[in-house]
């Protein structure tokens, strides 16, 4: 029932331990796996949207996972908290001075984000909304605008950790796409900031 | 200085791809899929014998892992966690087939190593033959601590039973084995 019982020259063990304990099943059960979680995932996923609970705390280290963490938190925070209140007073700390903070947040350009991130419509995407993102940032409340420049600073490491650790692996494909993925989570949180700005300013 | 460079960098990918499964990427929980598959399918066709069986012991495994990801500590191994969740699904499988099991008397003290040695090696269809032969729960504590390499404890975990019923069925499964073999199973 192993992989080694098809051998035409059985191998002898001499420990149970030397059977293998990885075994192949006969076909790829994923498809039915995925069309399965995919069919549960969907509602849920819209139920989450409408609650827009708070997620359970992530422990883990990663900072793959902290950026994607923080921009999910984010997108469902600016959802909930700065879409429906259009015109909310402003708060305590200077709006100035957030502009301030967030210069650098997302980082500057580098030879990887050339390389893995190369979709002109993608960077022309990114420019527009990063070219006034300060602005925007000043016009936000100063609690979203708090969550907002934290979302990107995770981002912003992730990214630079990332891209460290593909200057000493560059041909790692799971870096590779884990770094497209926190491009995306960029992406998503400037978008979200975007929107959530515009709404504000009643555009 | 390298190899603390190599250490700040070093990354958890397991923990990551847990993450991003838990915020619903499909993607990222197939290449857990990937990663783990063998390993499960090994682990239930062994339990069941059953290769169609045991595939839909696998699947139902990785879909009770994707709704229950987000209450996985990732502290524990992700492949002891999913192993017991099969071990779960394939004895109720079993369960449902046949629900009547045949108890074994606790035993105070029998096979503690985890390295079971043959004293005359023997091939590899025919051990995989005599293990198949054993009776379910005898079977199933070998796989677990044998094969698998869980102690003693954490095999009577996952298969729900004492400690010393899981040692039981190991002696059990060992006299079986020297009886089928007619080798020394130490």
């Amino acid at each position: 029932m192993s992989d080694e019982s098809h051998a035409p020259e059985e191998r002898k063990v001499s420990s149970l331990a030397q059977l293998a304990r990885s075994i192949e099943p006969g076909r790829d059960l994923w498809p039915q796996i995925e069309a399965r979680i995919n069919a549960e995932h969907a509602p849920r996923a819209a139920a989450a949207r409408e609650h827009a609970g708070p997620r359970r705390p992530m422990l883990w280290p990663s900072f793959a996972a902290a950026a994607m963490v923080a921009s999910v938190a984010v997108g469902v925070w600016i959802g909930r908290s700065v879409l429906p209140t259009p015109g909310s007073p402003a708060g305590t700390s200077s709006p100035a001075s957030a502009a301030r903070g967030s210069a650098g947040l997302l980082g500057g350009p580098t030879a990887f984000e050339a390389a893995y991130v190369s979709d002109p419509r993608y960077l022309r995407e990114r420019t527009a909304l990063i070219r006034d993102l300060e602005a925007r940032l000043a016009s936000l409340p100063p609690a979203a605008r708090e969550k907002v420049v934290k979302s990107l600073t995770a981002i912003r490491r992730a990214k630079e950790d990332l891209e460290s650790a593909l200057g000493k692996d560059p041909s790692n494909a799971l870096l590779q796409e884990l770094l497209v993925n926190t491009y995306q989570d960029e992406m998503r949180v400037l978008t979200d900031l975007h929107q959530a700005s515009e709404a504000d300013t009643g555009i | 200085m390298i190899e603390a460079q190599a250490e700040e960098t070093r990354i958890d990918w397991e923990a990551a791809l847990v993450v991003r499964a838990c915020s619903g990427d499909s993607r990222a929980f197939e290449r857990l899929y990937r990663e783990h598959v063998g390993r499960v399918y090994g682990l239930c066709l062994r339990m069941t014998r059953d290769p169609h069986l045991a595939e839909d012991c696998t699947q139902e495994t990785f879909i009770n892992a994707w709704r229950a990801l987000s209450k996985f500590e990732t502290r524990s191994a992700l492949s002891t966690w999913l192993h017991r969740i099969a071990v779960n699904v394939t004895l109720a499988r079993r369960r449902k087939a046949s629900p009547v099991e045949p108890g074994v008397e606790d035993e105070e003290d029998a096979g503690g190593a985890i390295e079971w040695t043959l004293e005359t090696p023997v091939e590899v269809r025919e051990i995989e033959a005599a293990i198949g032969a054993l009776p379910e729960g005898a079977r199933d504590a070998l796989i677990l601590h044998a094969l698998y390499g869980y102690s003693h404890g954490e095999a009577a975990g996952m298969l729900g039973i004492a400690e010393g019923t899981c040692k039981a069925q190991l002696h059990r499964a060992r006299k079986l084995l020297r009886e089928r073999l007619e080798v020394e199973v130490g």
